[in-house]
């Protein structure tokens, strides 16, 4: 607790989550003084929704993923109105992997280089072969199910044999396989086998609600116990205003409040956002100086900018056997990564990765949608309407790479503020053509290995709306302080003293979900910080 | 109006439940393969009540769109009678709709009736197959498909 609150730490971290988790247990070892601050609190595993008979509802209110809907008073109200992709987020020990479906691949390599290969975007400063050796530490520490030997991927070796495919993944398999198309079990951070203590996965369903059995590899069961028991200090309900600066224009600490709404200052030498790319823009813009008068480290105007999500499609095919669709895990059936690279034949660049999933598909959920697509009718009918469907339908995602467009944004709202009066995000976002054409070729992929699977009926679309999952690009890395703001391994070009850790600094968004990238790039950083501890300003 | 229609124990009248009753047995009628129960069998008051207090005006509006007649309608007369007040009122309707769904896929004969255990998730939990791994076949015979990227 920030009983001590004016003496000075050694790394404050800002935010719990997926990197900030990483990012300390992986300084621990240098037994300097390091303390996390989390505007959230620890969740307890025996209050999610798979405790309760009226799980679907929770899902839907209080425990949603939205947090607009949600809006505990730990969470931030975010403004979408000027974007047809919503933020998807948690505040809380854990961050984003409490309520993430744990679908864990990895960006490829040519991810890394997009300028060089394809002629988009940027290249990143580092590669693939830098990072490898940080995404198998995180798989261990993490636990991850997977199975060797995907052709779409340089070789690795997932720690944990893979998740079931289950009767959703055969099935649609099989239509893969008839069009001669990519697939691979997933490599999943949901443990298929007891494995550190925690008991393995036993197919609940909802995934995105918090793992009650532990089976799901949040941070606040993997990072944060071994962090904990070295050392570091986790201060909960303490939510950074600002980062200050001193003369020099290096960072001196935070202005936060505490759970009380007390304002406090803590001293810092070294200071590590790890937000998110909408809470980490949001903290440097609101920490305004006379040094920094445009939001700290935000000489270069790339605060805030380059905002990427995943525009996400999803196809649905209705079969005449039963699925057992409702069963979990969730996001994790299998991928393909069929159309992932560039063709030059298609009328768009960079590629998307499918994602075969089940669950979703629960029994009031069912009957909702149904209800409002017309589907399934209220009244005379309901039962046999119901009947063909549920349980009988596999979905696709389709998640595109989104690539940097500058004037998509976070911004600091000039109205709307959070519980403490501090500002609140606003995101600018539209979707390219680029995007636009992707999301139509794979919704029309998807839909073609749905009938090949033999599927009875198709639907789909995109982009979904409660779909940015992913947040990414808004301080971006890169060797040119000019067009970047932070370097190869996560400093601040501005600041020596400061550094981001989280997806913020993605250059370009590859067309995976990003949290084993995410962690692998702040072990990375991590591990570059001690070894320059002796320079680290330099 | 909602205080003249809910007792101040949240106990209806027997001419309101009977509205309430034929209001549900309307919108999820008994019957289909399995034999399914009504929506009027689940105990839908008791549900408002304990899971959704703040709903009850509401319902009590709700009921009080239908007399006393629509209980000895048929059930297709019935259905007309409230598919116009889900056109007039959409947004009570789904409310309702949404609240009435709820109670009923959380009902114990229900969820065993359509293939899902009884309870919540956890700690139940599912069985799942682990699938046939040699469907992978074809797909491993292929080469690589990753692209070796310049450093």
């Amino acid at each position: 607790m920030p009983g001590s609150a004016q003496a000075p730490v050694d790394v404050l971290i800002i935010g719990a989550g997926a990197s900030g988790a990483a990012v300390a247990w992986s300084l621990a070892e240098t037994r300097m003084r390091i303390v996390c601050m989390e505007q959230g609190d620890w969740t307890n595993p025996a209050e999610y929704p798979t405790n309760y008979p009226d799980w679907e509802q929770r899902l839907a209110g209080t425990d949603s993923i939205d947090p607009n809907v949600r809006a505990r008073p730990t969470d931030y109200p975010i403004n979408n109105d000027d974007s047809p992709i919503s933020v998807v987020n948690f505040n809380g020990v854990g961050g984003g992997t409490i309520l993430y479906a744990a679908h864990f691949p990895r960006l490829h390599p040519s991810d890394f280089r997009v300028r060089t290969l394809d002629g988009v975007a940027d290249d990143w400063p580092v590669d693939y072969d830098t990072l490898e050796p940080y995404f198998a530490e995180n798989d261990r520490m993490m636990g991850v199910s997977g199975l060797a030997g995907d052709p779409s991927y340089p070789p690795k070796q997932p720690p944990l044999p893979p998740l079931p495919l289950g009767s959703v993944g055969e099935t649609v398999a099989r239509g893969f396989n008839r069009l001669g198309w990519h697939w691979w079990p997933s490599d999943s951070a949901i443990i298929s086998r007891p494995y550190e203590g925690r008991d393995q996965c036993k197919n609940l369903g909802p995934c995105t609600s918090g793992c009650a059995q532990g089976a799901k590899s949040s941070t606040d069961i993997t990072y944060w116990p071994v962090a904990l028991r070295h050392g570091v200090e986790l201060w909960t309900r303490c939510r950074v205003r600002e980062i200050t600066v001193n003369a020099e224009g290096m960072a001196d600490g935070v202005v936060y409040y505490d759970e009380e709404g007390e304002e406090r200052h803590q001293r810092a030498e070294v200071v590590v956002l790890a937000c998110n790319g909408v809470g980490t823009p949001r903290i440097l813009l609101n920490s305004t100086s006379a040094q920094f008068p445009d939001g700290l480290a935000n000489r270069s105007g790339l605060v805030g900018r380059n905002l990427m999500f995943h525009p996400v499609g999803f196809v649905q095919g209705l079969f005449e056997e039963r699925l057992d669709s409702h069963k979990g895990p969730q996001g994790c059936a299998f991928l393909s990564n069929e159309f992932y690279e560039t063709e030059p034949e298609r009328d768009f660049v960079r590629g998307y990765m499918m994602q075969i999933v089940r669950g979703g598909v629960w029994p009031w959920t069912t009957a909702m949608h149904g209800a409002r697509t017309g589907r399934i009718p209220w009244g005379p009918g309901h039962h046999e309407a119901f009947s063909r469907r549920f349980d009988h339908t596999a979905n696709i995602g389709i998640l595109c790479e989104d690539l940097p467009e500058e004037h998509n944004t976070v911004t600091l709202d000039p109205e709307l503020t959070d519980s403490d009066g501090i500002p609140s995000p606003k995101i600018t976002y539209t979707l390219s053509e680029n995007s636009r054409r992707m999301l139509d070729h794979g919704v029309a992929r998807a839909t073609e290995a749905m009938e090949a699977a033999g599927a009875i009926e198709v639907t789909g679309g995109g982009p979904a709306r409660l779909a940015g999952w992913h947040l990414l690009g808004t301080a971006r890395m890169g060797d040119d302080a000019e067009t970047s703001v932070v370097n190869s391994w996560g400093r601040s070009h501005d600041v020596k003293n400061l550094f981001i850790v989280d997806g913020s600094i993605f250059v370009t968004s590859g067309g995976v979900n990003p949290t084993s990238t995410i962690q692998a790039l702040a072990l990375y950083i991590a591990d570059t910080m001690k070894k320059n501890l002796a320079n680290l300003f330099d | 109006m909602a205080d003249q229609l809910i007792a101040s124990d949240s106990v209806l009248t027997t001419a309101q439940r009977e509205v309430l009753d034929a209001l549900l047995d309307t919108i999820i009628p008994p019957g289909g393969d399995r034999e399914m129960p009504s929506a009027s069998d689940v105990d839908f008051l008791r549900y408002v009540e304990s899971n959704t207090p703040d709903f009850v005006p509401d319902l009590g509006d709700i009921l009080g769109q239908f007399d006393a007649e629509f209980v000895r309608c048929p059930l297709m007369v019935r259905y007309e009678r409230v598919k116009a007040f889900s056109e007039a009122a959409p947004e009570s309707f789904d409310r309702l709709l949404s609240e009435v769904y709820a109670c009923y896929y959380q009902d114990a004969r229900v969820l065993e009736a359509i293939g899902v255990g009884v309870g919540p998730p956890f700690p139940r939990g599912n069985t799942v197959e682990p699938g046939d791994l040699s469907l992978l076949d074809p797909v491993s015979k292929n080469k690589t498909t990753w692209r070796r990227s310049p450093k």
